[in-house]
């Protein structure tokens, strides 16, 4: 979007104005991240600039909120220190894989199923797969830990419990998989199935070795957006989790309304470079995608 | 090879190798292929009906289920029916009522009496104190004399009449609650008094934040959103990122950082001090208010804007531009007759998106919002955690769930779901 | 490759039934923050070494909610609960905590039974003794230059004294100070309140107040929004306020006229699977040495008359090695102008005007 040679010098005034505009909103859209990763190395117990921080003293910086988070605690009596935070980042960890390796599965078959020629009710189908990213999270919070079947006088419920966290975590990542996988099979060749199966081999064996390598990187993409959803989760932790399913965002949530410290800030820092490393690896596999199937950015 | 020759009569039907008709076995594999197809995503599908739609039918059934004074107080109702309803009841009432308190569980009690506070207010004490004296009674009766000198309350008519609301198995009465409506004595519905009602208040400061969050991102996403779709990719994909990044990063984090960046003493009040901008008594009011929810969650959404206004302008061919200024159009008329139009799509994908996201948040205003920009999200939080209404709480959460759909439906027609993206 | 596979999903199975759980004997529920610390120091730390055990600490922000699902699941997690007053009588009442045996409270030195120990007598047999607390207004010293606040009505007077106020997310002792501050004799109070023309008056004063509030509902909260300017004045648990004072240096200056004093209670949970290192725990919680010991840590009150003669006799108490019986909520020169809660009228007639303040929170 070039300023043409030709343009008044109105033209120019309002052209820079809008470029200043757009470079206005992206820094509102990134300037809560930035400020946050700076802030965790500060050695005051307050969530401000101190002097010494602006002015890049080596006093003013220091590493106590990140030594906190792995419980190696630092001396203060009023705040209560433990090794909560690497049990929230374990804990966020192992349920965040499960309910990606099951929502990963679930979601390619379901996508599987769905790009096919005749899949009747697609439509409806669609929906439903869909559905978990429509309902506000706070209903199926609320749905879920309301949710209790007695059979032969057992009561199962998900609440306060790792399996129903993981399955209601592998509701939220499915839709995300589903999207991800169906736009890859969109430009699937169909006649690289058929070629195979003309070969011999069978639906399975083809499904491994022709289809699954060539929409891997949909389904690492999808698996990366499952695995963030769970990982950044909180409604549904906060009210389906018991004391035991302490994960990352619960104790970030806690320290939030609680005590609030700069150790909440070393926490959200090591986020946000998870995030930014989860982000890069999406983005190059969507490009790796797009190379593989013949499609070159225009 | 006689029957299937060209130009041979056309009745002869086709057959395949072993024997059957053609157009049977095609049907057949056609039946085969569905069945395949389908079998693929019933898995998944089961699977999200078991423990995904299943639970939203028991949130509705909670929220008209009212079988709890019935189940704890079985020979009261039982014989509920033949009493006038206006004069005070008599001796056997009383004693029904005496065996039911007296026998049930202690935990059934007190829920039992929260839910009939609901109706009338002032069972929960009258049933708590009552319990207590009723361990000093003379187990032959008669009752109702006891209990009345007891608590005078139960001498009410108006208590009594009050368990007729309770009767049925089923009541609306939760959903009239979350309108800021109940029931009197005789099932008429009346509004709740004064000072109760905030219900009302909040599905209307719900929808309003949700249309200004809208707007506002609306107004922010529009350059951003031409200027990613008309930069060259290579740029814009960088672009790109700073905008995919906090829909990546955890909503908490982001609103950890607003919080520290517009409080009173925050980052951006103490700059705007330092450099004498503001004086320090007049800081800016940014946060723990109505201001806070709104700007926090303009900036968490945005990108959801964003991205559909992207799709949407990236498929405009940039000929019609050109044409138009080649036609005589000053930029700025080519922009609004002409480029402005084709982009609609996008601005009703991206505004109903936005909107539907916004009704049913949570976090942010939990955190941010202060006294006056809470949502009915945390109306519906608060009674599943703390007050534990649960009737209400599911009925509210029925009330958003089902104007989400309606809204959905109108996005479903708009773009269509098939037609959804991610980045 | 398969097999493979098997072992991975057996693996797995097993995993996550182990996962990071946090394996604990006892699990206690406080409140947070300098609270929770000084109940670590005081009991955590030396049971554990005594028993063998290990404690998990739990936060929580009041209210029986989480109890009275985990009760009616069967699924209780909880073990212990530190409860408010009008809390452990509703608790109590609905079968939600366990009545405790006598037997397992320590006599004081003098041979007094524990319930002849106390400076009110327990509610019921389910509440285990804790502290004396109290809800009382504080500030920055530094932020009104000229008169200082120093009474309840100076709290609620935003003419005077400029600048947004914290409050607490719930009814009690807000009423009650608002009374008193309206000019409600503190004898009167709870007459007042029991009418409707009481509450009203109540509200009233809180409306002057309404567009100048900031909520709160973590102890620790208050405290943040005070030093960070945020709000001119609010309403704290004393402990958390005089605990910066004594253990941090802060400079907070405690509105001693209008407080609002509570007790505060233990309970165990009906349907705790470790019942028998909870009554242990108990036992040695409200010993007298034990109670003593908790204020070494923070500035609450303790229940038990011989805690407090054990205090006066180590006096300078505190772990900094200043004197603390001075900065107790419930001492002689503060008790004129202290409103006693009364946690009875709370669990009977507390649930309307609970409603009616969220309401008004609201609106």
């Amino acid at each position: 979007m070039a300023l043409p040679i030709y343009a008044t010098t109105g033209q120019k005034v309002w052209h820079y104005t809008y470029l200043t505009i757009c470079g206005l909103v992206l820094f509102f859209l990134v300037a809560p991240l930035i400020i946050v990763i700076p802030l965790s190395f500060t050695s005051s117990p307050f969530l401000s600039f101190t002097p010494e921080m602006l002015s890049l003293d080596p006093a003013g910086f220091s590493l106590e909120w990140y030594k906190n988070m792995v419980g190696n605690c630092s001396d203060r009596v009023t705040t209560v220190c433990s090794t909560k935070w690497m049990i929230g980042f374990k804990n966020s960890i192992i349920i965040g894989i499960f309910a990606t390796l099951l929502a990963t599965t679930l979601g390619t078959i379901a996508a599987l199923g769905l790009s096919r020629k005749h899949t009747p009710g697609r439509k409806a189908l669609m929906a439903l797969l869909i559905s978990p990213m429509i309902v506000p999270l706070i209903i199926t919070a609320a749905s879920l830990a309301l949710f209790s079947v007695t059979i032969f006088g057992v009561r199962f419920d998900l609440s306060a419990s790792h399996l129903g966290l993981v399955l209601a975590h592998t509701i939220l990542g499915l839709p995300f998989v589903v999207i991800t996988v169906t736009a890859t099979l969109v430009g699937f060749d169909e006649s690289l199935t058929r070629a195979s199966a003309n070969m011999g081999a069978g639906p399975a064996r083809t499904f491994f070795k022709v289809q699954m390598p060539l929409i891997l990187p949909g389904v690492i993409s999808g698996a990366l957006f499952a695995f963030i959803t769970s990982f950044d989760e909180i409604v549904v932790v906060i009210f389906l989790g018991g004391a035991d399913q302490l994960t990352l965002p619960r104790q970030m949530w806690a320290g939030i309304r609680q005590e609030i410290s700069p150790t909440i800030l070393a926490a959200a820092t090591i986020l946000v470079i998870i995030s930014i490393v989860l982000l890069t690896t999406v983005e190059l596999l969507r490009r790796r995608s797009e190379r593989m199937r013949g499609v070159s950015p225009a | 090879m006689t029957d299937a020759t060209l130009g041979s009569s056309p009745s002869a039907p086709l057959v395949t190798a072993d024997g059957t008709p053609l157009k049977k076995s095609l049907q057949r594999s056609l039946r085969v292929e569905k069945a395949r197809a389908f079998g693929l995503v019933a898995g998944p599908a089961l699977f999200l009906i078991i423990l995904f739609i299943w639970p939203l039918i028991t949130l509705f059934a909670k929220s008209v289920d009212d079988r709890l004074v019935n189940d704890v107080l079985p020979r009261t109702m039982a014989i509920y029916e033949e009493w006038d309803g206006e004069t005070l009841p008599e001796e056997r009432f009383f004693a029904a009522m005496y065996a039911d308190l007296t026998s049930a569980e202690r935990l059934q009690i007190g829920k039992v009496s929260t839910r009939m506070n609901y109706a009338k207010s002032g069972w929960k004490s009258l049933v708590k104190k009552s319990n207590k004296k009723f361990k000093t009674f003379d187990t032959a009766g008669p009752f109702m004399e006891q209990m009345i000198e007891a608590d005078k309350r139960w001498g009410d008519v108006t208590f009594w009449q009050s368990l007729g609301v309770m009767k049925d198995r089923r009541t609306a009465g939760y959903y009239w609650n979350a309108l800021d409506r109940t029931y009197d004595s005789s099932k008429n519905v009346i509004m709740q008094p004064e000072n109760r009602r905030v219900y009302v208040m909040f599905w209307q400061r719900t929808l309003w934040v949700s249309m200004l969050v809208t707007v506002s991102c609306l107004i922010l996403a529009y350059p951003v959103a031409y200027l990613l779709a008309t930069l060259p990719l290579r740029y814009s994909n960088l672009l790109m990122i700073a905008v995919l990044m906090p829909f990546w990063t955890s909503l908490l984090v982001r609103i950890v950082a607003w919080m520290i960046m517009l409080q009173q003493h925050g980052v951006l009040n103490d700059s705007l001090v330092a450099l004498g901008i503001l004086c320090d008594d007049c800081r800016l009011p940014l946060m723990y208010n109505f201001n806070g929810t709104i700007i926090v969650m303009t900036q968490v959404l945005l990108p959801f804007m964003i991205l559909p206004l992207y799709s949407v302008m990236r498929g405009i061919p940039p000929t019609y531009m050109k044409a138009a200024q080649n036609l005589g159009a000053t930029p700025t008329r080519a922009f609004i007759r002409i480029y402005m139009p084709q982009t609609i799509p996008g601005i009703g994908a991206g505004v109903i998106l936005v909107f539907i996201v916004a009704i049913g948040y949570y976090i942010t205003p939990e955190l941010v919002g202060g006294k006056d920009g809470q949502m009915i999200g945390n109306q519906i939080a608060y009674h599943l955690k703390t007050s534990l209404n649960w009737g209400l709480a599911s009925a509210m959460g029925v009330m958003l769930l089902t104007a989400i759909l309606v809204l959905y439906y109108v996005y479903d027609k708009i773009v269509g779901i098939d037609n959804m993206r991610l980045g | 490759m398969n097999v493979t596979k098997l072992l991975l999903t057996a693996v797995s199975a097993a995993a996550l039934s182990a996962t990071a759980a946090i394996a604990a004997d006892l699990t206690v529920v406080s409140w947070g923050g300098a609270y929770t610390a000084s109940q670590q120091k005081a009991y955590g730390e030396p049971w554990e070494a005594a028993s063998g055990k290990s404690i998990h600490w739990e936060n929580y922000n009041g209210g029986l909610g989480e109890v009275k699902t985990q009760v009616e699941s069967g699924n209780v997690t909880w073990d212990i609960v530190d409860l408010l007053p009008d809390q452990i009588r509703t608790g109590c009442d609905e079968g939600l905590f366990v009545e405790l045996p006598d037997d397992i409270f320590i006599p004081a030195a003098s041979g007094a039974s524990m319930d002849d120990d106390l400076m009110v007598p327990r509610p019921n047999k389910c509440a285990a003794p804790q502290i004396w607390w109290s809800y009382q207004a504080f500030y920055q010293d530094g932020t009104f230059s000229g008169d200082q606040p120093t009474t309840i009505a100076d709290f609620f007077d935003v003419a005077k004294f400029p600048g947004k106020r914290g409050v607490h997310t719930w009814a009690n002792a807000i009423i009650e100070m608002a009374l008193v501050a309206d000019g409600v004799a503190i004898a009167d109070v709870y007459d007042v309140m029991g009418t409707e023309a009481g509450v009203d008056r109540a509200f009233a004063k809180l409306d002057t107040i309404k567009d100048d509030v900031v909520f709160w509902s973590s102890g620790a909260k208050p405290l943040e929004l005070v030093s960070s300017g945020e709000v001119a004045l609010s309403l704290a648990y004393n402990g958390r306020v005089g605990g910066a004072n004594l253990n941090d240096g802060a400079k907070f200056v405690s509105i001693w006229d209008g407080q609002v004093l509570e007790e505060e209670w233990l309970g165990v949970v009906t349907g705790s699977p470790n019942i028998d290192a909870a009554l242990d725990f108990i036992s040695y919680a409200t010993s007298p040495k034990a109670q003593a010991d908790q204020a070494r840590w923070i500035n609450y009150g303790p229940m038990r008359t011989s805690a407090l003669d054990i205090i006066a006799a180590g006096e300078p108490w505190f772990n900094t090695g200043v004197g603390v019986l001075e900065h107790m909520p419930n001492r002689e020169e503060v008790v004129a102008r202290t409103i006693v809660a009364n946690p009875d009228w709370w669990a009977d007639n507390g649930d309307e005007i609970q409603e009616r303040y969220k309401a008004w929170m609201g609106q």
